[in-house]
């Protein structure tokens, strides 16, 4: 049974400050949507409105045919994982994975086997009779996974629940957790503040920023084609560069930026092109050469990346960070151009 | 984001409110009652049984000597207590376990009791002056108070910026007096006022330590209850919850009360 | 460590010297023990002192926790207020505090009076001096002391504990007997023993509110110490005194380790 969870206008405030505008989203059945953004931008606010541990000022928030909106936490039936684990510490591993189970009056030889069984799925099944004060990180954070799936809940919910592992868990655990969603085909929703956590387990992205979702989009679409500058920004292009064109001929655009540098930019590559516009470049996307046509610049420290350097330019449209190929490495302190490279760049309208 | 309550659990809590402060209240207007016996509610209002604390010799002796013997007996427990703090919390892996648990004895043995051991074997066995003993058996008494206060903000003080000092060529007392002193400022001040208040406030030891001449206030209200019972005594009891009213504005000027909800 | 030094000299000695004194006594070494436990005054004292020890613990366990809870689910500035509230009463003398109660229980206090107004009574009850208003005056002193011993473990219980017992479908009641009971047994000992000893061995409440009809071990000390000047006989209720509360002490720390749920 998988159903689709619909969030219309959702506001809410702490106090008299708005943290939810007016925000609606909605994740389709056996989909998983991530909300990315830095602290206080809303999400977990998002995911708490939805679990019932906040009431919303105003807005709707539905679960197949229910209406959550009024109900109490302990009715919506979500599972949930939070980001510090909230195992019972005076629970066994398996008494942890039944709790679920116990309040919905299931009785205890079969809750035992079925919350076994989900312990087996995770690989934890020899561990059942611990506490988990003797689990480490990983250990809980399956357990934690275990006992909000064992009540096969219509959506599961995450609040960072990598964020307190390693490096290396993290990359397992997001396979993990992608393997285990996909298996169930549970609506989920994934709350992260890190990127390429969300980009690589969604199958869409929600940026947010001040109570709002900026861009809802795949993470291949926000990756190449991010819809404002801020997301640009928040998916790593280095360089935005505000420009203003200075003449159009045919398809080709010549636009100026700040102290004067142009650059003709060719609108069948680049798209269209308004007057006013930011060209917002991966330091990828910007070709590093002895000359040719393109932004004049001074090589200032030279990074080595392993795949490529890394160049911080002073510009006359100010510091620009471009990657140049290791066949060809230039000295701090050479000249160089920049050219942009149109499937690396995109046209972007100015902020405000 | 606080749960609901029961409305049942709410009564609940306001009964138990009024079940605490509602005696201290009753206090209040029994000091002022203009009859020669205690009642409350209060008929007639006077000032006279405050004004009579003063004219009675004992009331005016005996608050001077509580206040003698909490400062001295408190200043002396900090002065003790300190160290003892530092070094357990600075060695704590050096030092043997038992030292730690002989910190706790002092709470583990019945004030009563060790105000009674102490009696026997220092004012009687080595015949020290009352005044002495009081002041010794106070200090010992609120000794664990400065003991756990201090150690629990010792416990969360870096070390590490101890040793900064000396690398930078601060001398060891100095060090001590000028780094982690300010520190455990507030854990200082916490165990100064918690040691104070269980000081003056103390019966159990001092009614075996007091003697001839020599007794503190609670010990003399105890005393002048048993032959008087006016409203002298609700006066004396007033002026007794000025005093921990003062303290917590102490508390409230240096530490915020809110140190106290920790 | 001067400290050390003091404790060893000035507590352990002067105590361990007092408890000696009662094994040497000409009848043998227990013989004062024998005489205490084969006298009937005597362990009616005992009798009592436990009896008030455990009321008064099972009474403040209860109003305390409830109280913890009401506070620790309060708003920031409600909740320190409520602190502040039950700070207050415990930063007052004993004295203070036992002597009030003789003003609400006494021939002209409060409850008489307000008895006998509605004509409940015509004449004033004699509340003083029993066994019910020392326990009513012994929970009155250690009530705040359990609120602040619970606020402290009831707030150091993670909210997300809550919150997940919420999401796995557990409603109110159940939430709070399968998860905030639990984990908060460990401090309703450490509450329990700090009230149970404290009650114990008190001595102004039993001597200001029970008198001689209500001695307690505490009152009974002073009594054969200073009125009767029997030292060997208060030495030994001194030893039984420090060997309950000890025992006492050990068994429930025990406990508390063994209930503890982050123990490993």
């Amino acid at each position: 049974m998988t159903v689709s969870l619909t969030i219309e206008n959702l506001s809410a405030h702490y106090g008299t400050t708005q943290v939810l505008k007016d925000l609606s989203i909605s994740v389709a059945a056996g989909e998983l949507v991530s909300l990315l953004g830095s602290s206080g931008c809303g999400k977990t606010t998002t995911l708490r409105l939805v679990a019932g541990f906040l009431q919303p000022t105003s807005g709707r928030i539905r679960l197949g045919d229910r209406d959550l909106t009024t109900l109490p936490a302990h009715a919506r039936d979500i599972g949930l994982v939070f980001q510090n684990y909230a195992l019972f510490p005076h629970l066994t591993v398996l008494d942890n994975v039944a709790f679920g189970l116990k309040q919905r009056g299931i009785a205890k030889p079969d809750r035992a086997k079925r919350a076994m069984a989900m312990l087996e799925r995770v690989g934890l099944a020899p561990l059942a009779d611990r506490l988990p004060a003797a689990l480490s990180g990983g250990q809980k954070q399956r357990v934690a996974l275990a006992r909000a799936l064992v009540i096969e809940p219509p959506l599961l919910m995450f609040d960072e629940p990598l964020s307190n592992l390693d490096a290396k868990l993290r990359i397992d655990m997001r396979v993990e957790i992608r393997q285990l969603q996909r298996a169930n085909g549970t609506t989920s929703l994934y709350v992260t503040h890190d990127q390429e956590e969300a980009f690589s387990i969604s199958d869409r992205v929600a940026i947010m920023n001040a109570g709002r979702i900026l861009q809802l989009d795949t993470p291949e679409v926000l990756y190449q084609k991010p819809a404002s500058a801020f997301v640009a920004r928040f998916v790593g292009f280095e360089n935005l560069i505000r420009m203003k064109v200075v003449e159009r001929q045919a398809a080709i655009v010549t636009a100026e930026a700040a102290g004067g540098t142009r650059l003709h930019l060719s609108q069948d590559l680049f798209g269209p092109i308004k007057d006013d516009f930011i060209l917002a470049c991966r330091a990828d996307g910007l070709a590093v050469r002895r000359d040719g046509e393109g932004i004049p610049a001074l090589l200032g420290t030279r990074t080595y990346l392993g795949r490529a350097y890394q160049y911080k330019c002073e510009t006359a449209a100010g510091e620009i960070t471009a990657n140049g190929p290791l066949s060809d490495p230039l000295d701090a302190g050479a000249r160089a151009v920049l050219t942009p490279l149109p499937e690396q760049c995109c046209i972007l309208d100015p902020e405000d | 984001m606080p749960t609901r309550i029961h409305p049942i659990l709410g009564a609940f809590a306001i009964l138990v409110f009024f079940f605490l402060l509602a005696p201290l209240v009753i206090i209040v207007g029994a000091a002022l009652s203009d009859t020669t016996f205690l009642t409350f509610p209060p008929q007639g209002l006077t000032l006279r049984w405050f004004a009579n604390i003063f004219q009675i010799e004992a009331f005016r002796r005996t608050a001077i000597t509580s206040l003698q013997v909490a400062l001295l007996g408190t200043g002396l427990s900090l002065l003790i207590g300190i160290p003892a703090a530092y070094a357990l919390n600075r060695y704590r892996v050096e030092l043997p376990r038992w030292l730690s648990t002989l910190f706790v004895l002092p709470i583990l043995v019945p004030e009563i009791v060790f105000g009674f051991a102490l009696m026997k074997s220092i004012t009687i066995g080595l015949g020290l002056p009352v005044f002495i003993s009081l002041v010794v058996g106070h200090a010992l008494l609120i000794l664990p108070y400065s003991v756990r206060v201090v150690g629990a903000s010792l416990a969360s003080f870096d070390f590490s910026i101890e040793e900064a000092a000396r690398s930078l060529g601060c001398p060891p007392l100095k060090t001590f007096m000028t780094v982690v002193l300010p520190n455990i400022r507030a854990g200082v001040i916490a165990a100064f006022i918690l040691a104070f208040i269980t000081s003056i406030n103390d019966v159990s030891v001092s009614v075996f330590l007091t003697g001839p001449g020599i007794s503190t206030l609670p010990i003399q209200i105890l005393a002048h209850m048993e032959q008087f019972f006016d409203p002298t005594i609700a006066s004396v009891s007033v002026l007794l919850m000025l005093v921990t009213v003062g303290v917590m504005a102490i508390v409230e000027a240096t530490l915020g009360l809110t140190f106290l909800t920790k | 460590m001067p400290a050390t030094i003091a404790v060893i000299l000035l507590l352990v000695i002067p105590v361990l010297l007092t408890i000696a004194t009662t094994f040497g006594e000409a009848g043998g070494p227990f013989s004062t023990y024998a005489a205490f436990f084969k006298s009937g005054f005597r362990m009616a004292v005992l009798y009592r002192t436990l009896q008030i020890a455990l009321i008064t613990t099972a009474i403040a366990l209860v109003v305390g926790f409830i109280t913890a809870y009401v506070i620790a689910q309060m708003p920031g500035r409600l909740k320190s207020i409520m602190i502040i509230a039950a700070v207050f009463p415990l930063l007052t003398g004993v004295v203070v505090r036992s002597f009030a109660w003789l003003i609400i229980l006494g021939k002209n206090g409060i409850v008489n009076n307000v008895l006998m107004s509605v004509g409940l009574i015509g004449e004033p009850l004699s509340m003083l001096y029993t066994q019910g208003s020392v326990i009513v005056a012994m929970v009155y002193l250690f009530v705040p002391l359990m609120i602040l011993t619970l606020v402290g473990v009831l707030e150091g219980i993670p909210r997300d504990l809550i919150e997940a017992a919420a999401s796995l479908g557990a409603r109110p009641v159940p939430t709070f007997l399968q998860v905030i009971l639990p984990l908060a047994t460990p401090g309703l000992i450490v509450g329990a023993v700090l009230v149970f000893t404290g009650s114990f061995t008190s001595y102004a409440t039993p001597q200001l509110l029970g008198g001689e009809k209500q001695m307690m071990m505490g009152t009974f000390l002073y009594q054969r110490a200073m009125v009767t000047f029997d030292w060997v006989g208060a030495s030994t209720i001194a030893a039984i005194m420090v060997v309950i509360t000890i025992g006492v002490v050990l068994i429930m720390s025990r406990m508390a380790r063994r209930l503890n749920p982050m123990a490993v």
